[in-house]
């Protein structure tokens, strides 16, 4: 765990260092910036996969004015244990997706918004040959504002590099009940931007229905990749437009194989489009 | 859904005949059935008879040796090397097959495709370099067609279809001809699963805007409406209504040689042997075989003239040009509107095909080979897994695939 005095050295211009949590490649702090205001501030792990992470950081930054947070700087820092990677990006006010479906699902209004939102980023990645491949309720913020922002490029790939995960492991990078079955089969020429219209149709399914199918009451993470490649989701039981539009939009975008989904996100866009202007 | 004729044996008259009748028509030509000048001849018959051309090359197995294939000009003189699909003789094969399509003035040019046993890595590979050396010798893609031949088992295969899908994304003709070999070579096909995945195949490319053209066709492909095909090919004799896997072939060129005459009744989807039709009479159900409007009567009058139907002397070319004429019509009322629209117009010709056909079989009744009873759960099923799987984006494509 990072010594909180040693950052506070490290980033005089940063007051308010707090502690928001820790994961597997980073711990993750807010703090108040001298010009940039209410900031995040990620120091990756000394032992974290550097190449990933600067993926990581690329991503952000090639993927500008997409609603994912703005990256302000980015650099290295000698830590009494090692040399460590970090990056302070803007904070955006909200609450994770995860912890808004804790209290129930969302409104129609609600999921609309994030579908269209999350469909922008989404489309600007593909743009720019970029798969999440980790989309999940985890890692969207619901802001306060109303709109919703994509974070965590952590496990993102860029289709036009070299990838980064072994290509002859069984199991590919992802969460489980949310990566589609070419994804965590690890069939790496059918990942593209389907992959993620996948993961982004499953977490519409539950903000609409307040529960992932795939995971509810799973035994265990097979149990969940099993259902995942055989099953489908269940149709959806409020109608969140009018007409079965949007409900079919969903059922498109979470089928098992990749042929079957909206051909890309741009498409996925359009359709979503096609659907709010005819309501 | 258009319906183009799939040339064969014996075909050059009813051919004539029929686009005489229709003024205008798609004809793909069989080197495999006619001679290099009766190729040219015929060519000129068709576009003076407002028809258009395209010419199967039959290079799907080129190891069939066929003597009258393997005569053409563009036919290689050796294709065993694994050197022939990179190297020059690939290129030679396709500059040929371009002239030969620019003499005949065809409306695009189907390119060769080696019949796929399975989808495996080295046949998309092989497909990718008859694609990329069409291009290199100077045939638009916007003017050509890919040939996919998929043997049964890879069409029964749900991963080697998914893989074809994958692995074709990035070809570049305007559109595929696709011929899938029937499972055990039989005429109809009952596996719901063989037919749930060729409408998968036709949906997959028609959403990616390609045309898709299904060959060696008969009335069961009509269920390609749905996946919202450009157009069914089919013909007189069995072995251009569907594509017999090898094995099987000898078995259909039998066919010809013993010429039975089947009357097919667009109602049941099923066809008969003419002294079936007698039973039927004498049953009092003839009338349920009538081909009723909008089908012509032309070829079929005598037989529903209250005479008994094997003393009419209903012919052989009576049949074929009857069993076309009806498709063509058939594939034409196929494609609606709306995809849901296409869809309950299948589901209710296969109803009324069910209800025919059970009142035919309580008597004895039966097409036997050529009975399409035990295809209509199949049909049934294979519309269920395309409505499930691409529902959603065939019906708001619809509009864009059919017109």
């Amino acid at each position: 765990m990072i010594d909180l005095n040693w950052l506070k050295a490290q980033f005089p211009a940063l007051s308010g260092l707090t502690r928001l949590g820790r994961g597997g490649q980073k711990e993750v702090f807010t703090a108040n910036h001298q010009e940039d205001g209410e900031v995040v501030l990620k120091v990756f792990h000394v032992g974290a996969d550097r190449e990933r992470a600067l993926r990581e950081v690329r991503v952000s930054l090639d993927l500008v004015d997409a609603r994912i947070p703005d990256t302000y700087e980015v650099g290295t820092a000698d830590s009494p244990t090692g040399e460590v990677l970090w990056v302070r990006e803007r904070l955006i006010r909200g609450q994770n997706l995860r912890g808004v479906l804790a209290h129930g699902p969302l409104s129609g209004d609600q999921v609309i918004r994030a579908a269209m939102d999350l469909l922008d980023v989404l489309a600007a990645a593909e743009q720019l040959s970029i798969v999440h491949r980790d989309v999940k309720p985890d890692n969207v913020i619901a802001a306060e504002d109303g709109s919703f922002w994509l974070i965590d490029f952590g496990l993102a790939r860029h289709l036009d590099l070299a990838s980064i995960t072994a290509t002859g492991l069984p199991f590919g990078v992802g969460t489980p009940g949310y990566a589609p079955p070419e994804q965590f089969r690890n069939r790496k020429p059918e990942i593209d931007g389907r992959a993620d219209l996948f993961g982004l149709g499953v977490t519409l399914y539950e903000s609409i229905e307040g529960a992932n199918p795939f995971r509810a009451n799973a035994r265990d993470n097979l149990e969940i990749l099993r259902r995942t490649e055989t099953t489908a989701l269940p149709s959806i039981t409020r109608a969140i437009v009018r007409g079965g539009g949007f409900a079919d939009l969903i059922q498109a975008m979470t089928r098992t194989r990749p042929s079957h989904r909206p051909e890309s996100v741009a498409y996925a866009r359009e359709w979503l489009e096609s659907i709010l202007d005819e309501r | 859904m258009e319906l183009a004729l799939q040339f064969g044996w014996g075909m050059m008259g009813h051919t004539r005949s029929l686009l005489r009748e229709w003024g205008s028509g798609t004809v793909i030509l069989s080197p495999r059935d006619l001679s290099d000048d009766q190729l040219r001849r015929f060519s000129k018959d068709v576009r003076k008879l407002n028809g258009e051309l395209l010419v199967d090359p039959q290079f799907y197995l080129p190891h069939s040796h066929h003597h009258r294939l393997v005569a053409h000009e563009y036919w290689p003189d050796d294709y065993d090397s694994v050197v022939f699909w990179s190297g020059s003789e690939l290129e030679a094969l396709l500059t040929r097959l371009h002239d030969l399509n620019r003499d005949l003035d065809t409306k695009a040019t189907l390119l060769p495709g080696l019949h796929g046993s399975s989808v495996s890595s080295d046949w998309l590979i092989q497909q990718q370099a008859i694609l990329e050396g069409a291009e290199r010798v100077g045939i638009p893609p916007e003017d050509s067609f890919a040939t996919v031949a998929l043997s049964d088992t890879a069409l029964l295969s749900d991963a080697n279809v998914e893989d074809l899908l994958e692995g074709s994304r990035d070809w570049s003709p305007h559109g595929v001809y696709l011929i899938c070999e029937h499972p055990q070579g039989d005429y109809l096909v009952d596996n719901p699963t063989w037919l749930a995945n060729q409408l998968d195949l036709i949906a997959g490319w028609r959403l990616r805007g390609k045309q898709v053209v299904v060959g060696y066709s008969n009335h069961q492909n009509l269920l390609a409406a749905a996946a919202g095909a450009t157009a069914i090919a089919s013909g007189t004799w069995m072995n251009v209504r569907s594509f017999p896997p090898d094995k099987f072939r000898v078995q259909y060129e039998e066919e010809i040689r013993r010429r039975t005459t089947w009357y097919y009744a667009p109602a049941a989807l099923s066809e008969f042997k003419i002294p079936y039709l007698d039973i039927a009479a004498r049953q009092s159900l003839l009338a349920d075989l009538k081909p009723d409007h909008p089908f012509p009567q032309s070829h079929t009058a005598p037989l529903f003239s209250g005479a008994q139907p094997s003393a009419t002397g209903f012919s052989e070319r009576d049949a074929f040009r009857h069993y076309l004429q009806c498709l063509r019509i058939q594939s034409e009322a196929a494609t609606d509107l709306s995809f849901d629209r296409t869809l309950d117009g299948l589901q209710s010709t296969l109803d009324n095909a069910e209800r025919v056909l059970d009142g035919l079989h309580a008597v004895g009744v039966s097409g036997q080979g050529r009975d399409f009873g035990d295809c209509i759960g199949p049909c049934r099923a294979a519309i269920g897994v395309l409505k499930t799987t691409r529902g959603p984006v065939l019906r708001r494509e619809w509009r864009n695939l059919t017109t």
